[in-house]
């Protein structure tokens, strides 16, 4: 039972990074980034080339792939949904470029870095064994406090600083927060940025765990989405507490279902349909967010 | 004379706020009433519940005998009970001409499947809707605007277009949510002139909600003043001007002013 | 229908069932069959998920649909010796059912709700694909029969395709008729009550209700034929494949649907076969450039974005056409 606990909140604390950034980008802008997944994908990919290929320390790659990723997200909001948004007669065509950017991520992972699974050494080395009551590598340890760490760090930052506040009232309203004098562009881009940010950021450190490769883009998107869906979206404590209510629920389902066959995704899928039906904006969500 | 609407004790609870509390009244047939109220009352919450849009919690909503609260509101509209929206109440990228006919819905006698395979009956149907857009298109002086893509009107045409989508599904009762809103003097004139046409020409009994109070006094047979959800006064506009009561609710609250 | 329509649509069939299979006799390129069957019947699953954006609603689950029925027919040809022809339809109206069901609860969620949900579905198909034990998990059903003959009254309407010469042009026939056939459906139900209705309901769902329209009925309506459609599409594939597998229709074909939509443009009802045709024939012919091939598609799909983010077909509105 603590092994189940311990592996959920491990999960979900990865998980719940991811969720952030989606409903942070989606809140914003009302844009679902369908390029999330290759975002983590590709900060994965960067901190691999830091850290295995140039040998420098792992702290390096991790910010190596927080300032690419940073940057690009920054890129792609300026250049690219600005432009469509502005243009477009509906809202959803954000939908169509979201997939292209997927696409074109995609590509790019391609040709710079492969086909390959690829993973870095292990970082810290050792077993946490308590008792033969939870098990669990130290590495995975170091990763999960990270990651509560980045979590926390990034709800001060909404909470306290300016950039946050304005974000905030940005998501809330965003005509009012352009009369209050908040500069929609650049907030806008600000938090593209920190989307992007926090996606590349998961992807390296879960490089060191589980190793990435170019397939795992996609999937990592649909998760993403039920995360936020089970928490309502565009709102930052529904993200969190969808990333470890699904991160709970995969790691009590792969113990508790692994007998009936791989039906854990079935179960976790079927009981959200049913959840949505009865509870639409999600846990936390405005109707309609 | 028999009531067209009868509101019984219908009170609203969201949670512990209540939105409405024990509201009772009755609407003559080609009657124009006016519910008025600070904001906030709880006027709108009465609107939805007439149209289906609510559910009461307690009390009932009888419309010519039949209990009509609770019903989806299609089904209300069905029975002659339609609302306007305050404010983008139309279909925004449709001309003015196809936004009324679309709204000719209920009037259809052919199925869908019929309207699909273009049946005798769909035919017929098509083209009853098409004379009697035109027939509300005129009537409502919308004639320059006829083919114009509706996000494209002013605000004075909204409202009018609006006012034309309830006309289309040929209501009994049509209830208009602030229809005076936002308009100026000569404006909030015409639109009076044409709510009393609407009763006078066409038989409608009319209800509205409202805060311009000049107009509110000028068009309406009788009034409802609702406070805090609650009935606090009902009568003709005389009677409604010299009660204290709502004099004291106006007073009380700090943005609208009984005009006398 | 005005002449020019008339001449449109007449050229449109000309080129379709004379022109391409003349051109392709005189060139050899056999494969262009394989191509355009592909484009034909992912057309009319993408036609479908058009009809859901009518009124609407962002639909990424037509994969879900797609891999039922091409399941339903599939396991009525093998293991209950249905002919295929009869189980065409009933692939469809399977799917119209199960997305009835499915439908009630979750149309009332609306935008970005919606559609990560049909998202969702798609997985869903999947995995329950590979769970349940009709469907004989991940190892799939193979060696599905070719279609059979089609008599009507001892009368041979169509012949029994393995006995066809050339069964590649058979299919080919098959899925263009289908697709004209789904498109003149649309093209009515768009520009009968039904369509007017189903816009009213994209502009303004709480005005369409108040003029008596039974919103909730509606949307379950469109969203079944979407589904017919998608059902269809599906069984005709795993014909033309003789297999289907768990993973023969996912999420990323769902998003494609989606996409061969939005490219065509969302107003225009000959948007998603334009897109589709677009999107899928650039695909093939970019395989030339390699490894290049996903940087160039997915570069030339972000740039049309930018130029034309209504959709190809918004083109038409600048010179003052319509639909």
């Amino acid at each position: 039972m603590e092994q189940i606990l311990a592996n959920g909140l491990y999960l979900g604390a990865q998980y719940a990074l991811i969720a952030l950034g989606l409903t942070l980008i989606f809140s914003l802008m009302n844009v679902l980034n369908f390029a999330h997944g290759q975002m983590y994908v590709f900060g994965g990919f960067v901190t691999y080339t830091v850290v295995a290929q140039l040998g420098l320390p792992f702290i390096v790659g991790l910010i190596a792939s927080a300032v690419v990723l940073a940057v690009m997200g920054a890129l792609i909001e300026k250049f690219l949904f600005r432009p469509v948004i502005r243009k477009s007669k509906r809202d959803e065509s954000t939908m169509l470029l979201a997939a292209g950017i997927a696409f074109f991520l995609d590509a790019v992972i391609l040709l710079l870095f492969g086909e390959k699974q690829r993973g870095v050494p292990k970082i810290v080395n050792g077993v946490l064994n308590w008792d033969m009551r939870i098990i669990m590598p130290y590495d995975r340890i170091l990763i999960a406090v990270l990651a509560v760490a980045l979590i926390v760090g990034f709800i001060l930052f909404m909470q306290y600083s300016r950039t946050g506040r304005a974000m905030r009232a940005l998501a809330q309203d965003r005509m009012a927060a352009q009369l209050m004098g908040v500069d929609v562009d650049r907030y806008s881009m600000i938090g593209f940025a920190l989307g992007a940010m926090l996606a590349g950021l998961v992807g390296g450190l879960l490089v060191t765990i589980t190793g990435i490769n170019l397939g795992m883009g996609g999937p990592t998107s649909v998760k993403a989405f039920l995360m936020i869906m089970i928490g309502g979206a565009g709102v930052i404590s529904g993200a969190i507490a969808g990333g470890f209510i699904l991160g709970m629920m995969e790691s009590v389902g792969l113990t508790v279902l692994a007998a009936y066959g791989d039906i854990t995704y079935l179960v976790i899928f079927a009981s959200l349909m049913v959840f949505l039906a009865i509870r639409p904006q999600g846990l936390m969500g405005k109707p309609w967010g | 004379m028999t009531p067209i609407l009868q509101i019984k004790g219908v009170t609203k609870r969201y949670g512990g706020l209540t939105a409405n509390n024990d509201i009772t009244f009755d609407v003559a047939p080609q009657e124009i009433l006016s519910v008025i109220g600070p904001n906030g009352a709880g006027k709108s919450t009465l609107f939805k519940q007439i149209a289906g849009f609510v559910t009461p919690t307690t009390g009932e909503v009888i419309y010519k005998g039949t209990k009509i609260s609770g019903l989806p509101p299609h089904k209300v509209a069905r029975m002659g009970v339609v609302r306007t929206f305050q404010e983008t109440t139309i279909f925004k990228s449709m001309t003015v001409r196809e936004n009324v006919i679309v709204s000719h819905h209920l009037r259809s006698k052919a199925s869908l499947l019929g309207f699909f395979f273009g049946s005798a009956q769909a035919k017929a149907d098509e083209a009853e809707f098409g004379k009697s857009a035109d027939d509300i298109i005129d009537f409502l002086g919308l004639q320059a605007i006829r083919n114009e893509t509706a996000s494209n009107l002013p605000q004075g045409h909204l409202r009018a277009l609006g006012m034309a989508i309830g006309l289309a599904t040929h209501p009994d009762v049509i209830l208009l949510d602030e229809p005076f809103a936002g308009m100026n003097h000569d404006e909030t004139m015409r639109m009076v002139a044409l709510v009393r046409r609407l009763r006078d020409e066409r038989g409608l009994t009319v209800l509205l909600v409202e805060h311009d109070m000049p107009a509110v006094m000028k068009i309406s047979d009788r009034i409802v003043c609702i406070n805090f959800g609650e009935k606090i006064a009902e009568g003709s506009p005389a009677e409604i001007q010299a009660n204290p009561r709502v004099i004291e609710a106006y007073l009380g609250s700090e943005d609208a002013a009984i005009g006398m | 229908m005005s002449t020019t329509r008339l001449a449109g649509v007449l050229a449109f069939l000309l080129g379709v069932f004379v022109l391409v299979p003349l051109f392709i006799n005189l060139t050899g390129r056999w494969d262009f069959y394989y191509t355009l069957t592909s484009v034909a019947l992912l057309s009319v699953a993408a036609a479908g998920v058009w009809l859901t954006f009518y009124i609407g609603r962002i639909n990424i689950g037509q994969g879900a649909y797609a891999l039922t029925g091409g399941y339903v027919s599939a396991i009525l040809i093998t293991q209950y010796g249905v002919s295929f022809w009869l189980t065409l339809p009933l692939a469809g109206l399977f799917c119209a059912a199960v997305s009835v069901l499915i439908g009630l609860p979750i149309l009332r969620l609306r935008g970005v709700y919606f559609a990560m949900v049909t998202l969702v579905l798609t997985e869903v198909a999947r995995l329950t694909a590979l769970a349940l034990p009709v469907t004989n998990g991940a190892k799939g059903i193979t060696s599905i029969p070719l279609p059979g003959e089609l008599s009507l009254f001892g009368l041979t309407i169509i012949p029994d395709f393995s006995t066809l010469g050339n069964p590649k042009l058979a299919f080919y026939l098959m899925a263009t008729v289908l697709m004209v056939l789904t498109y003149l459906v649309l093209w009515r139900i768009v520009n009968s009550r039904l369509g007017h209705l189903c816009r009213s309901l994209q502009q303004n769902e709480e005005l369409s209700a108040s003029i008596g329209v039974n919103t909730a009925m509606l949307r379950v309506l469109a969203y079944a034929i979407s589904s017919f459609f998608g059902g269809l599409a599906g069984a005709i594939f795993v014909a033309i494949s003789q297999s289907i597998y768990p993973s023969s229709f996912v999420v990323q074909d769902s998003v494609n649907f989606m996409l061969y939509c939005f490219l065509g443009g969302l107003g225009y009802v000959f948007g998603p076969m334009l897109g589709t045709l677009l999107l899928y024939f650039g695909w093939d012919l970019l395989s030339i450039a390699k490894e290049y091939q996903l940087l160039i598609y997915s570069g030339a799909l972000i740039a049309l974005m930018l130029v034309l983010p209504n959709g190809v077909l918004s083109l038409l509105d600048k010179k003052g056409g319509r639909k």
